[in-house]
């Protein structure tokens, strides 16, 4: 957005008001003298100006001989000149190189990059040479310093999870999506090239304003918008892409595997399998990670067009975006379209109203992903080698040898059909009246709707050969086919209500303040219903009412209702001492319908200022500092989004069912499932900052360094009630956590010759600690694991980071029986088996001997950007990594026995001194080798080449001939290289809940993408 | 210009005035407690909501992510010298392995599930009766649901005080700061036991007067026979001996013709039905808390192409403790070469497991179950809880120890002889099974014999070894049988009971000791 709003309400109507003087003059460019076309100029504190022609020319009428002209235009340093009776003036208009004049949003407004006195990140989309994001998040990714955004599958059109500045709830970690002013739950509805810059509120006093929602910081979008006075353009931008796996995980081999098969019955003193009889037979077998995973295509068109006129601006766009899944082609498919308009218009010279109309449709096929049960990646790597994909005659094989859960995945596959589409719109409406120059009132309207359609049919099939074949595995067939459909329906609204004040005070001080007030209301309605024995078993015939069942009442329908709404007020003021000082205070006022009675509504301010350094004696000494200034804040945030609707209250739920006589007759019950809370509020955040931004070598490079430490408090945890209560206890707010940080950017730019370069880097620290849990509090499991005893993986407790790995800790492989004999822990072990540590030494092996095995959180996190410009090529590079974070590799389905292992299991321990590492396969594992320990924590480290691109600009004296204004194309690669020593598919693994990171359980890894594209401008 | 827009300026204002109802939102679908219990079916609502809690065999607990079971078999027959626990192996569900052998501890989930589940259900028993007076309603319609809610307690504090010994007692909902609850003594447990069930005879209906609709509710024979056993576990026995005769004497019940219809689909409910848990196939769906079928046919079918997961494995004792030729043990207990149903013949291949034995009586055909896409859907089968036969055992029981030897034979003789096939016994025939035992002969032992064979696999056996003052022996016979090499000891005066779960003792803030011996 940048400065174009500011112009939008600074912009004049030219001869408005009746002048006497005429000042005329031509702006260029300070350094290589050309003429700047389209600069803004006003005579400052009136609402006269006017904007300089093709030949950087302007005329404007002025009130008086004492007039002062204001010249503005972006990229370069906004002047105040004089005019002092002349009636031409020419001005040379310097370069803002560093951006400190750049207009950076803010929550409800924006600031002067120089005078910004909190944390804010920013990142630029506009620019069409940036590399293609498939997601808005991706965009964040390794992008900003403090920002960690990890994918939570590679399955097209998932969701992503962003952290700013650490976990900082036990709950909802969640930043707040803020599009243009507008709360949205997620960004999904954007087409990324409809976005032209993202700013993160990171630290508590810039999120402040955002009050009960900001605790997890806010990411405020700005749509490209047309502005005033703007020539018609259009731009397309197109790309195809071919996505492909990039990592296969070493398995066994048929034989390997038979081998292994048969010295673990042989060790439970069991016969071989018949079909694993003679291992050398069986050669290679099936490579179902072959079998699965495919190269699959996506493509992309976006159009844009963006015109002003003197008194109006004008943006559309439109999209279409579709990836195929590296795992089912279309059985994965994303399609999203999007559409959107955005106007402003001038009723009078002091009045605007604007709209913006956003419709998106999505649509979504989903295969089951990143559970150990029963999806298509756990399948795979978990069946069995023997057993082919196909028989002969085509149809589907089943493994003979693996029974539940695991079953062809490539069937599995064939007969899902899970569809998920989305319509969405999302609209605003404003009106802004200046009461005078300094005041203006803005009201504003805002809704989203959102339907989601579900649509899942499951059809009936066998893979049995013959009727009643005795050896098919139950997960192998499914006799009555079955739809399912659901409707849901998401309605927002917001009404919002702002005076705002801005005011250039005769000191040179300039004072800006901002009143407003909120109301939000949302509700979520569903629908759900369900029918088997559908007439056909063809998916495009899927509906209710072609079920054999029709005239029977429906056997499932199910439907719900919820609401919740906020009512909140909050002020900002912002003085500015010169250039010296800048200062903010923040407080809002958040009540909301989710807080219990006794605590409705929450108070959140906030302070912070900045002291520019660069006049004072000592820098100015030094010509190769440009910019330097120290700022910090201290703010409190809420964090209130994760908590339901009704949390506060103990609901009486129907559905506590009771069947009753021999037609088996549902009754329904009703009673309270948790306690109440009626204390129930938001989760409290407090956060301290401290930064320095420096510009050095006349902009050249740019330092921005921050230190944070971010306190919450309140945090919502169940704090276990004795068993007598007989309820579930209600979430109260007891526990506390700390994230301690340090963040760095560094940005260099150059050019020479022909070349134009520059380098950003950035890197993230960041510590986070649990601090407290409440009185009575108790460490909280999660992240089972069932292929690992079905234990708990991670734990939190106070004084560790969040969801840290937990377990036994081993020490080696017993290697003979009397040593494990000996061992009075483990009284099932023979020679061969694990030695977990019994860490209280009290001769039992049980839960005091688990202890932290690994940490899933990075010791610190980087990205780093290259872009290279020479001539009319243009290329850029960008790496990406974590380093020091643990990853819990929960693939295997050991309680299985008979499932294909990874190539370390030929390692496995085979006698006295063979190892002491891996154990001895068996198949009965009556020592729990496999329980939750150490031997499946892997370092997570990972460094990415996340996207190398490579452009080419058409010169203008071709483009000139061919009538266009930019014509680009380029060549792409997304994670082209990737360095880990992580065992499985994808080391960027994401979370699942807030407690629940980095546990694979057979991720759906993140695609390689090749991409060439095009972006035409007109 | 300005005076237009004033009226937008008033906005804020017009918010504030409306604010207090803005942001008071309550549920619509589900009721808050403030506004529930008002109308004769919230009172039926909360009366069912009692039962509700019975089919969470497999169930979420508080500070646990996933389901634990908690089945009535671990503790009645996987402890006991009737079966082993089974599975894929010693590993799977490594803590009922460890009680199994009396190894277990404080520490773990398995007590903890058992625990919890029963104060839930007593938690909704205790709300429905604190609320039910409170409702305008049919005041005999309401004295059967409290009867149903008062038995319904009694059933599971009787699970706790067999299971634990003395619990916390809590008859009414808790405030927030009487949550932490010390233990009352076994005494006392049995005292309310003893009321709710007096209550419940008094209160509930005779199963005759239910519609068929309604079988599976609560009755005054089951109360009755409740609280039989109560006294036959105090041995209260003339107290025991004047319950069960009235259950007995009023006819409602009798007992199935044909004893292997009692475990089948058409046997639920049937004429010899007490007391059991209802199960249905068709819920929707699977393995969640609130679905109504139940997880014991899943667990205790065989694996391999039988998709069970093999737990509750018969011993070779029990199959021996039959009488040769005792028609019962088909029915309870699978052998090499059966058919296991629809599903197959039982051979140790199609099992891929080495055991020789499984359960029967909670077997269901495939054809039985509803299909949802799950390979082992929870199943139909309901939970006999209380036969007329154990109730006719109990009978025996206190007629012999109240001197009544000739009624006790004639209870005894009335279960052995269904179990013939309703034939009087013929010592000149053969091929007769399951001698007549005399008035002269009959000792306790053919009593306790009897219920052991009868009652089989049904959850009895471990606690009725403690009530006949005879599992230390038993059970350390069972130890050193089946877990040969190893040295595992049932120490009397301990193993009787289970320690109270440690998670529940520090919760209680050291309000609650735990067990001697633990």
């Amino acid at each position: 957005m940048r400065i174009l709003l500011l112009l939008a309400w600074l912009l004049p109507v030219t001869g408005m008001f009746a002048q006497s003087l005429a000042v005329t003059g031509t702006v260029t460019d300070a350094d290589d003298g050309t003429p700047l076309p389209g600069v803004t100029v006003v005579e400052k504190g009136t609402y006269s100006g006017g904007v300089t022609d093709l030949d950087g020319q302007y005329t404007i009428m002025v009130s008086s001989s004492k007039a002062v002209l204001t010249f503005t235009y972006i990229g370069y340093k906004t002047t105040d000149v004089a005019t002092g009776g002349k009636s031409t003036l020419d001005l040379p208009l310097s370069a803002d190189v560093a951006g400190l004049e750049e207009a950076i949003v803010i929550g409800y407004g924006n600031q002067q990059r120089s005078k910004i006195s909190g944390a804010v990140g920013t990142i630029d989309l506009k620019d069409a040479t940036s590399v293609p994001v498939l997601r808005t998040e991706q965009a964040l990714q390794g992008r900003a310093a403090g920002v960690q955004v990890t994918q939570n599958s590679g399955q097209p059109g998932s969701t992503q999870s962003i952290r700013i500045r650490g976990t900082g709830s036990l709950n909802n970690a969640e930043p707040l999506w803020v599009v243009d002013g507008i709360p949205t739950g997620g960004i999904d509805f954007l087409n990324p090239s409809d976005i032209e810059s993202i700013s993160l509120l990171k630290d508590a006093a810039s999120a402040a304003i955002y009050g009960a929602r900001g605790g997890n910081g806010v990411i405020l979008v700005t749509t490209k918008k047309g502005a005033k006075g703007q020539p018609a353009q259009v731009t397309y931008d197109t790309y195809y892409g071919i996505q492909e796996p990039w990592k296969k995980m070493g398995l066994l081999n048929a034989e390997e595997y038979a081998i292994l098969m048969n010295e673990s019955r042989a060790s439970a003193g069991l016969v071989p399998y018949a079909q694993l009889a003679d291992p050398a037979a069986l050669g290679e077998g099936t490579d179902w990670q072959d079998a699965l995973f495919q190269r699959a295509p996506m493509v992309s068109h976006s159009f844009n067009f963006t015109k002003g006129t003197a008194t109006s601006s004008t943006a559309i766009g439109g999209s279409h975006f579709a990836q195929d899944g590296i795992i089912g082609g279309e059985k994965g498919r994303f399609e999203r379209t999007t559409f959107r308009i955005s106007t402003q218009q001038d009723a009078g010279d002091r009045f605007r109203i604007g709209q913006t109309v956003n419709f998106t449709h999505i649509e979504r096929n989903a295969l089951a992903e990143n559970n150990e049960f029963a999806t298509p990646v756990v399948r795979a790597l978990n069946m069995d080698p023997v057993t082919l994909v196909s028989r002969p005659d085509g149809s589907y094989a089943y493994s003979e040898l693996i029974g539940s859960d695991i079953a062809n995945p490539i069937n599995q596959v064939a007969t899902s059909y899970d569809n998920w589409m989305t319509n969405r719109f999302v609209g605003n409406l404003f009106g802004e009246y200046d009461l005078s120059q300094a005041l203006k009132f803005r009201s504003s309207v805002n809704v989203d709707l959102s339907l989601g359609s579900q649509k899942i049919f499951l059809p009936s099939y066998d893979l049995g050969i013959g009727e009643n074949d005795p050896n098919r595995p139950a997960y192998e067939w499914r006799e009555v086919n079955g739809l399912i459909r659901n409707e849901n329906k998401w309605s927002n609204w917001q009404w919002e209500n702002t005076l705002q004040y801005d005011k250039d005070l005769k000191n040179g001080d300039r004072i800006q303040g901002i009143f407003g007030y909120s109301a939000l209301y949302g509700n979520y309605q569903n629908i759900g219903t369900y029918r088997d024995s559908l007439n056909s078993n063809d998916p495009e015939l899927a509906f209710l009412d072609n079920s054999l069942n029709f005239n029977e009442q429906a056997p499932n329908a199910s439907g719900g209702f919820g609401e919740s709404s906020y009512l909140s007020s909050f002020a900002r003021i912002q003085y500015e001492i010169g250039d010296r000082y800048s200062m903010s205070g923040t407080v809002r006022r958040d009540g909301s319908s989710k807080f219990g009675a006794n605590n409705r509504y929450g108070i959140f301010p906030s302070l912070s200022a900045a002291w520019n350094l660069t006049e004072l004696p000592w820098v100015i000494e030094k010509d190769w500092i440009e910019f330097a200034k120290v700022r910090a804040s201290w703010g409190r945030n809420g964090n209130a989004d994760g908590i339901g609707n009704f949390d506060f209250t103990s609901v009486v739920f129907n559905g506590q069912n009771y069947t009753f006589g021999p037609e088996q007759q549902q009754v329904n019950g009703a009673g309270p499932v948790t306690t109440s809370n009626p204390d129930l509020k938001w989760e409290t955040v407090d956060q301290f900052n401290a930064g320095l931004d420096v510009d050095l070598y006349r902009g050249r490079f740019n330092i921005v360094l921050d230190y944070f430490v971010k306190n919450t408090n309140d945090m919502l945890a169940v704090v276990p009630v004795p068993g007598v209560v007989g309820f579930l206890p209600a979430a109260t707010n007891v526990a506390s956590a700390r994230n301690k940080g340090l963040e760095l950017s560094l940005t260099y730019r150059g050019e020479k010759g022909d070349w134009d370069y520059d380098f950003t880097g950035n890197l993230s620290v960041i510590r986070n600690e649990v601090t407290g849990l409440g009185e009575g509090g108790t460490p909280i499991n999660t992240g089972g694991v069932f292929g690992a005893g079905n234990d708990f993986s991670a734990y939190t407790d106070i004084g560790l980071p969040m969801a840290v790995f937990y377990g036994f800790e081993t020490a080696g492989i017993f290697q003979t029986d009397e040593a494990a004999s000996a061992n009075a822990a483990q009284p099932d072990a023979v020679a061969g088996d694990v030695i977990f540590v019994d860490q209280n030494e009290d001769g039992i092996l049980d839960e005091n001997d688990k202890t932290v095995i690994g940490n899933p959180h990075p010791d610190f996190t980087y990205g780093v950007t290259t872009n290279l410009k020479w001539k009319n090529f243009d290329m850029s590079l960008f790496i990406q990594g974590s380093h020091g974070n643990d990853l819990f590799n929960g693939i295997f389905r050991y309680d299985l026995n008979t499932t294909n292992l990874p190539v370390s299991a030929l390692e496995r321990w085979t006698g006295e001194g063979s190892t002491n590492e891996h154990p001895r396969i068996t198949h009965t594992d009556a020592n729990q080798n496999n329980r939750v320990s150490d031997r499946f924590v892997e370092d997570g480290s990972f460094l990415r080449v996340k996207n190398l691109q490579i452009g080419y600009t058409l010169p203008d004296r071709i483009i000139d001939k061919m009538d266009i204004g930019k014509f680009r194309f380029y060549v792409s690669a997304t994670n082209l290289l990737t360095f880990t020593n992580y065992s499985g598919l994808d080391p960027e693994i994401g979370s699942r809940g807030t407690l629940e990171i980095g546990i694979d359980r057979g991720f759906y890894p993140v695609a390689r993408n090749f991409i060439a594209g095009l972006n035409v401008t007109f | 210009m300005i005076r237009k827009f004033l009226p937008l300026l008033m906005v804020p204002v017009l918010l504030v005035s409306c604010k207090q109802d803005f942001l008071e939102r309550t549920p619509v679908v589900g009721a808050t407690e403030a506004n529930f219990y008002q109308t004769p079916e919230d009172a039926l609502s909360a009366t069912i909501a009692c039962y509700n809690t019975l089919q969470q065999e497999v169930t979420n607990i508080q500070g646990s992510s996933g389901l634990k079971p908690h089945f009535r078999w671990y503790f009645g027959d996987v402890i006991s010298d009737d079966t082993d626990k089974g599975g894929s192996g010693d590993g799977d569900d490594p803590q009922l392995y460890d009680y199994e052998r009396f190894q277990g501890n404080s520490s773990g989930q398995m007590l903890l599930v058992e625990w919890q589940v029963a104060y839930r259900g007593i938690a909704y028993c205790n709300l429905a009766l604190q609320k039910l007076p409170e409702i305008e309603m049919d005041e005999d319609v309401r004295d059967a649901y409290i009867g149903e809610a008062k038995f319904i307690r009694a059933h599971w504090y009787f699970n706790l005080v067999t299971t634990f010994g003395g619990v916390p007692l809590v008859t009414e909902p808790l405030a927030s700061s009487e949550y932490q609850q010390p233990r009352a003594t076994a005494a006392e447990i049995w005292s309310l036991i003893k009321d709710d069930l007096d209550d419940a005879v008094t209160f509930l209906p005779q199963r005759s007067e239910y519609s068929l609709n309604e079988l599976g509710r609560a009755t005054r024979g089951s109360a009755q026979a409740l609280l039989t056993k109560t006294y036959a576990y105090l041995q209260e026995w003339e107290s025991c001996y004047q319950v069960s005769a009235d259950l007995v004497n009023e006819g409602e019940y009798s007992l199935d013709p044909d004893f292997g219809n009692v475990f089948t689909e058409q046997g639920e409910n049937g004429s010899g039905s007490i007391w059991e848990i209802q199960y249905m196939n068709a819920s929707g769906g699977n393995w969640g808390q609130q679905l109504e079928g139940t997880f014991s046919n899943v667990f205790q079918r065989a694996r391999g192409q039988f998709n069970g997961y093999g737990f509750n494995l018969p011993t070779q004792d029990l199959v021996n403790a039959f009488e040769d030729g005792d028609p019962r043990l088909a029915f309870t207990v699978f052998q090499e070469g059966d058919f296991m149903g629809d599903r197959g013949e039982f051979t140790l291949e199609s099992t891929g497991m080495p055991h020789l034995f499984y359960s029967r009586k909670y077997f269901n055909n495939a054809s039985d179950e509803a299909s949802f896409g799950d390979p082992n859907p929870n199943g139909h089968t309901n939970d006999r809880v209380m036969r007329y036969s154990e109730v006719l055992l109990f009978h025996a029981e206190a007629c012999l120890n109240t001197a009544r030897a000739s009624e006790a034979s004639d209870a005894l003789e009335a279960v052995r002889r269904r179990a013939r096939g309703g034939v009087t016994y013929n010592p000149m025939d053969p091929t007769a099974v399951l001698p007549f035992i005399s008035v002269g002969e009959l000792t306790m032992d053919h009593i306790w014999h009897e219920r052991r064979v009868e009652l089989a696999l049904e959850g009895h056996r471990f606690f009725d070894l403690v009530r006949q003052g005879r599992a230390g022996s038993v059970m350390q016979a069972h130890l050193d049988d089946n877990f040969t090499g190893d040295n595992y000891t049932f120490t009397e005066g301990v193993n009787e009971l289970f320690p109270i779960p440690s998670n529940e003792i520090t919760l209680s803030g050291g309000l609650i000791t735990q067990n001697p011996g633990y």
